[in-house]
């Protein structure tokens, strides 16, 4: 018994002597980044899911053998605030647009009635911070493109009072009242209606999301909106030169007035190499959404996976390059470079992109605090990235929207 | 007999009302104290079409219609439902959005007037705005096509405050049969059932007034909750479709539901109705003179109370007979004989239908409590048919609702 028990020690206290004290430094480092990462409110503003919630084959509280995002994958990521994207395509306008966006609200909405032990529907930066203190996951909604207001300035409301946070004002195609920024320029930017729409987008507290919109539709929504802006899914094109990033002068004009851009995933986003090889490939994004979209028809969950496999398959075959995971600390580093840790945070496209190595679902999310860690950054700049920095800009809105309904 | 005897009484107590000119005139101490200190519950008011005019202010007197904060106020109304309603044969998609449309407008009525009104979703809100001095206001869409067919918009509907629905209006819609249409789903489809238990579970009342009697009784033994009727009337005083027969009733309250009394003259008097029959020509020539007051473009809100103006005028030249308030008490007064003091309550259909004279508009509510009292109701009896009645309803749907939710 006794010589078992001294055995049993003995291995122990080799396993635990070969832990610390093999390559130390960079292990105190994982374990710090760990403590942080697990312990901070990790928000990302852009996930796709919401399509897949349609598919009987999904089960968001179970490990998906595909996709980016379940409740174990969050968990296991330390991500505890998603914000749900409401997207129909934007050639789907008028009332059918309506009630398609009506339809995933109300998916969301189920799903997460469906696992209220793990998740928490959230409206508010503090419902967000109270999911956080009870263990639970923040579930937000965001709804990417103004197309499904159907040009009916009411739905704005009615999106709002059903929870939507935010806005974003196009998608690939231009809608009424905005142009998009891969398409052809229609209304110059904003229209009057447009502005309205900003407006009473400020009131009601949903925060304006200039990812996808044009440059014109940037500042003129930069100019009218009383309220900070984000970018809930876009990354730099000074590193990467795509239309849907964001210019040095856009995010440092956007840092100015407060707002935040959510650093996107997607690797024609972030390398260049790739956009360049997809580009010649298959005529960039727009031109791939409308191969998938051929393929796939109306199911919208069908897409994200059509897209991720031809993505792999092109990889594989070594017609479009590797993209490592850590191009997205070069555009966080970049951003933060140019305007401080204040007005980054994260938007992965998790699930409605395809994912650079590395990165291939929440699960991975500590690897980004790690190695933020590694480049020096301060803990308190860190959370900030991962969440605060958007919580603030929420709270803002929330701000803005209260001092406007008291006017 | 003793109906006939106290409705002749009546009939004069309402001519001396009338003629005595100002609203609230002439209500005794002891009936204008018992109506003020009750909760005044209106389950069916269609003023929401007019909101939709983003000039229409609802803490304004309206020189037309019957319900403003003012004239509420007035008449001690003290929770009222705004009806959610577009035409039947507006369908699919384009419902949705309409419906949508007159959500918001009573959302932002409520926004633009927090002094005076409240959203209220549950009897204890009703209780609450009541003890803050507030007007309660609810939401109940009037016709199961504006879901389109999809649970989803059923329970966003709900999400936003909606706490009935009528499964269906004037027309059919894909999966209920309504009384002034041709029967084609025999009641209640499969998917109505699914819809009625959905509602269940969200705590919306199932509304039966418009739907046929086969769907009434698919809704009665399908649903875990009470029933409402948000504004029919009686077919022992006037034979129409729309209105219950005194089995429906007592069927309906065997199972805790409630019938609101709907005030308009087609549905409360069988003279009225007799003479509408009798030259359909009359109801054709007040449509066209609508359409030419409203235009044909489907502003209901103007075409509502255009009608019931327009119909004013041909009862004044004679050509339709008058029909006083006392009707609507007849017809409160048969219910409660028929299903019970427990299970009447008022549904005006105001800026809707074709009130009685007497009734013209909100101010004039005290004067059910004073009819009331006069034929020997209690005080608590009163109550009860003014909102207790219909709290009650609510409080039990939304029992329901939990329970169902504790079991899933």
């Amino acid at each position: 018994m006794r010589s078992r028990r001294a055995c049993l020690s003995l291995v122990w206290f080799l396993l635990f002597c070969s832990l610390s004290i093999g390559p130390a430094r960079a292990d105190e480092i994982a374990e710090r980044a760990r403590k942080l990462h697990f312990s901070s409110i990790v928000l990302d503003t852009h996930d796709d899911t919401t399509q897949r919630f349609f598919s009987k084959d999904f089960d968001i509280a179970k490990r998906n053998a595909d996709g980016s995002i379940d409740i174990p994958r969050m968990r296991e990521g330390g991500m505890n605030a998603i914000f749900f994207s409401i997207w129909i395509d934007g050639r789907i306008m008028g009332p059918p647009a309506i009630q398609k966006a009506l339809d995933q609200i109300d998916a969301v909405h189920e799903n997460v009635r469906r696992n209220s032990k793990d998740m928490m529907f959230c409206r508010t930066a503090d419902d967000v911070r109270r999911a956080h203190a009870q263990g639970k996951i923040a579930a937000l909604i965001g709804v990417e493109g103004g197309h499904m207001i159907g040009n009916d300035i009411r739905m704005v409301r009615i999106f709002g009072d059903l929870g939507v946070r935010y806005m974003t004002l196009s998608h690939f195609y231009n809608d009424e009242w905005a142009d998009s920024s891969t398409d052809k320029p229609a209304h110059n930017g904003l229209t009057d209606y447009g502005k309205d729409i900003v407006r009473e987008m400020n009131r009601q507290g949903i925060m304006v999301d200039i990812s996808h919109v044009s440059d014109k539709t940037f500042y003129d929504a930069l100019e009218v909106s009383k309220a900070p802006l984000m970018a809930s899914h876009s990354s730099c094109r000074a590193l990467c030169d795509h239309v849907r990033d964001m210019s040095d002068d856009m995010i440092k004009a956007l840092a100015a007035k407060g707002g935040v851009i959510q650093i996107n995933y997607e690797v024609s986003f972030i390398d260049q190499a790739y956009k360049d090889a997809s580009d010649k490939l298959s005529g960039g994004v727009v031109a791939i959404f409308d191969q998938l979209k051929k393929e796939c028809g109306d199911d919208e969950g069908c897409m994200g996976k059509k897209m991720n496999e031809m993505h792999d398959k092109a990889v594989a075959d070594g017609k479009l390059p590797h993209v490592s995971w850590e191009r997205i600390i070069d555009h966080i580093d970049h951003a933060v470079k140019l305007v401080g840790a204040d007005h980054v945070g994260l938007g992965s496209d998790f699930d409605g992109a395809s994912m650079p190595e590395g990165m291939e679902d929440a699960s991975k999310l500590p690897k980004i605090t790690e190695a933020l860690m590694r480049r020096g950054y301060k803990d308190a700049d860190i959370r900030k990235i991962l969440g605060g920095n958007l919580l603030r800009v929420m709270e803002q809105n929330e701000k803005v929207s209260r001092e406007l309904q008291a006017q | 007999m003793i109906s006939v005897l106290t409705r002749v009484a009546t009939v004069a107590l309402g001519g001396l009302l009338v003629t005595s000119g100002l609203a609230g005139d002439n209500i005794s101490e002891n009936a204008r104290k018992l109506h003020f200190s009750s909760i005044v519950v209106d389950t069916h008011d269609d003023t929401t079409q007019l909101m939709l005019d983003t000039k229409f202010d609802l803490g304004a007197r309206q020189p037309k219609g019957s319900i403003d904060i003012p004239r509420m106020r007035e008449g001690g109304l003290g929770a009222i439902f705004f009806s959610i309603w577009i035409p039947s044969k507006v369908t699919g998609p384009t419902a949705v959005q309409k419906a949508l449309q007159q959500i918001d407008a009573v959302r932002e009525q409520v926004r633009e007037h927090p002094k005076d009104l409240v959203l209220a979703t549950s009897a204890e809100q009703i209780r609450k705005a009541h003890k803050n001095g507030k007007i309660a206001a609810l939401m109940g869409v009037e016709g199961g096509h504006m879901i389109n067919s999809d649970l989803g918009v059923l329970r966003k509907y709900a999400a936003l405050g909606v706490r009935y629905m009528t499964l269906t209006h004037s027309g059919n819609d894909e999966w209920a049969d309504s009384s002034t249409d041709k029967a084609v789903h025999g009641g209640l489809t499969d998917f109505g059932k699914n819809v009625v238990r959905e509602m269940n579970r969200l705590g919306v009342m199932v509304d039966i007034s418009h739907v046929s009697d086969k769907t009434f009784y698919d809704a009665l033994e399908v649903s875990w909750a009470p029933l409402l009727a948000s504004h029919s009337s009686c077919r022992a005083i006037c034979d129409a479709p729309r209105n219950m027969s005194d089995q429906m009733m007592k069927d309906l309250a065997a199972k805790g539901g409630v019938i609101q009394i709907n005030y308009h003259v087609g549905f409360l008097s069988q003279e009225f109705r007799n003479a509408e029959k009798a030259d359909p020509k009359i109801n054709e020539a007040i449509a066209e003179e609508v359409a030419k007051r409203c235009g044909s473009d489907g502003n209901e809100g103007c075409m509502l109370i255009e009608g019931d103006r327009i119909t004013r005028e041909y009862v004044a030249k004679g050509v339709l007979p008058r029909v006083e308030y006392t009707k609507i008490i007849e017809h409160i007064d048969h219910a409660v004989r028929v299903a019970g003091i427990d299970h009447v309550g008022l549904g005006s259909d105001f800026d809707g239908a074709n009130m009685p004279y007497g009734m013209e508009d909100a101010s004039m509510l005290a004067k059910i409590t004073e009819a009331l009292l006069k034929r020997g109701y209690s005080a608590s009896d009163v109550k009860k048919v003014l909102g207790e009645n219909t709290l009650r309803l609510m409080t039990d749907v939304e029992r329901v609702s939990r329970e169902v939710n504790a079991n899933k």
